[in-house]
């Protein structure tokens, strides 16, 4: 019996074997997607009649009283997802730059500009998420997120930012979806257009539920 | 009957060490019922007659059966993405126009290390095959048609994966010079047939392991390959890829194989 540490090792090096942890880890940003817009959604619950019955705020301090261990593991799992899905494309991404010899005239017949920026929606989308954290949780304050949101978006240099880096979101998802189940092998001839349809479909609805506060905040929907 | 006369930027280099440079040529006076090859061969011609060297290029068939024919025409391998699944030996002029200009490179990749002008070295994916793309008994001359039962859409993909003629295109169109066309087909063709069966994870541990070692990139699900396949082969092969590496491993792991 041959040693499964050895047939592990082997997995995690080889290039299907990184594609599917690619693939798994950027499944699980997707459902983190989901997730975070349905807390989102809350902000259109409006005000109220004050911080006390805020939704929003209702959520975010739902999400505060859980309980320190299970908040910390929640994000250090997702950062540790998160640092798996850019580490492994990173090296993939090298490795592929260097078995490529440059052509003098380059043609491409299918492949989309989505899905040839990759690393570059993602890290966009990664310097995002690094000011996002900072800008809403590390300075914000569950009490008063609505307020919060809605000062932070009323600056239009913030709201376009944010806008700009979902909308790199929305290429990276419209790739990204329907090459999950390629690369986990549930894709055929038959289903491969269904799910790149699902993929855009999945990043309009996703992509435009986050850009619309924002927006809405822009146009005084949400004040 | 119209004849053509075109601008050619093609690649020349003469030693693998040599640092290549694209020329340009005039291609004058060719008939459009010229093969890309035939447009080629009169190039050559005026070429030996003028005292240079010909441009080296690789073929063999001519009829689209061999995937010894190999260029990269307008940065699209065999086509130039003018027409689907043909081979350059079986494009033909009359799909260009008059004064066009056509660059014609060779299939790059690293791992297809370059030999002279045209023509680079692909055993690279002869060494996938070696790896694990055949079966190790002896099964005998062919058997009675219908004595082992398979079902018809089975066979069909085997034969469909089978139409692979291993000429490289799916590597040379990859934007990251991946061969999980070639090899998907590779395996696939005996991965789907009973014959091919007890040593299936064998074969897919194998052949994976080889082409990582062989220095192509790694798949990002562009389809650029299907694309410029001039069998069409599916990138459905790369998805039964995909699933029977895990499947492999896994067995691998626990040790319920070899
Ligand atoms: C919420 C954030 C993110 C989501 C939802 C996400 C989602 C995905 C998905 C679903 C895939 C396809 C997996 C596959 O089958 O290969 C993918 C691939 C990829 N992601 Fe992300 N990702 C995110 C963040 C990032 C970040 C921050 C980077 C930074 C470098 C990144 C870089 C890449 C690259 C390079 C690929 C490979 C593309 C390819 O194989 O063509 N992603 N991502
Ligand atoms: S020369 Fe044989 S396939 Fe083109």
């Amino acid at each position: 019996m041959k040693d499964i540490i050895t047939t592990i090792c082997q997995f995690v090096t080889s290039s299907v074997g990184r594609k599917v942890i690619v693939a798994l880890t950027g499944a699980c940003l997707l459902l983190f997607l989901v997730g975070h817009l349905a807390g989102n959604m809350t902000i259109y619950g409006g005000l109220g009649g004050g911080n006390e019955t805020s939704w929003i705020n209702h959520y975010a301090q739902g999400l505060h009283a859980m309980p320190a261990w299970l908040l910390w593991a929640i994000r250090l799992g997702l950062l540790a997802v998160l640092l798996v899905h850019i580490g492994f494309t990173l090296v993939l991404k090298w490795e592929n730059v260097n078995a490529r010899t440059k052509y003098q005239k380059e043609g491409t017949l299918k492949a989309t500009l989505a899905s040839r920026t990759m690393v570059l929606t993602g890290v966009t989308i990664f310097c995002f998420m690094v000011f996002h954290l900072w800008q809403l949780t590390y300075n914000g304050d569950p009490a008063n997120c609505y307020e919060h949101i809605v000062h932070a978006f009323i600056n239009p240099w913030c709201s376009l930012f944010y806008i700009a880096a979902i909308s790199c979101l929305f290429m990276h998802v419209r790739h990204g979806f329907q090459s999950v189940f390629q690369s986990i092998g549930l894709s055929t001839r038959k289903i491969r257009p269904i799910f790149d349809l699902a993929a855009i479909a999945f990043g309009l609805v996703i992509c435009g539920g986050y850009i619309s506060i924002p927006l809405a905040v822009l146009a005084g929907i949400i004040r | 009957m119209a004849n053509l006369n075109l601008t050619l930027k093609v690649w020349r280099q003469d030693t693998p060490q040599s640092k290549g440079s694209i020329q340009t040529y005039q291609a004058n006076e060719i008939p459009e019922e010229a093969s890309f090859l035939e447009m080629l061969d009169i190039v050559n011609e005026g070429l030996v007659i003028a005292g240079q060297e010909p441009i080296h290029y690789d073929h063999d068939c001519r009829e689209g059966i061999c995937g010894m024919c190999s260029l990269t025409i307008n940065g699209v391998p065999h086509s130039g993405g003018l027409v689907s699944k043909v081979t350059t030996c079986q494009l033909h002029m009359r799909k260009f126009k008059d004064g066009d200009t056509i660059w014609i490179e060779p299939f790059r990749a690293e791992a297809f290390p370059l030999l002279r002008d045209l023509i680079v070295d692909r055993s690279a994916l002869d060494n996938i095959i070696a790896a694990g793309g055949f079966i190790e008994v002896r099964t005998g001359s062919a058997p009675e048609a219908n004595t082992m039962p398979i079902r018809k859409k089975t066979s069909e993909a085997a034969f469909d994966a089978a139409a692979c003629i291993g000429c490289g295109a799916c590597v040379a169109s990859c934007k990251n010079s991946s061969a999980m066309l070639f090899t998907s087909a590779k395996a696939a063709h005996l991965n789907l047939l009973p014959q091919g069966q007890p040593e299936k994870h064998k074969r897919v541990l194998a052949m994976v392991r080889q082409m990582d070692n062989l220095g192509f990139g790694n798949c990002t699900n562009q389809y650029e390959c299907e694309a410029a396949c001039p069998k069409g082969i599916s990138v459905d092969n790369i998805a039964k890829l995909n699933r029977d590496y895990i499947i492999a491993c896994a067995a691998e792991g626990v040790g319920v194989y070899a």
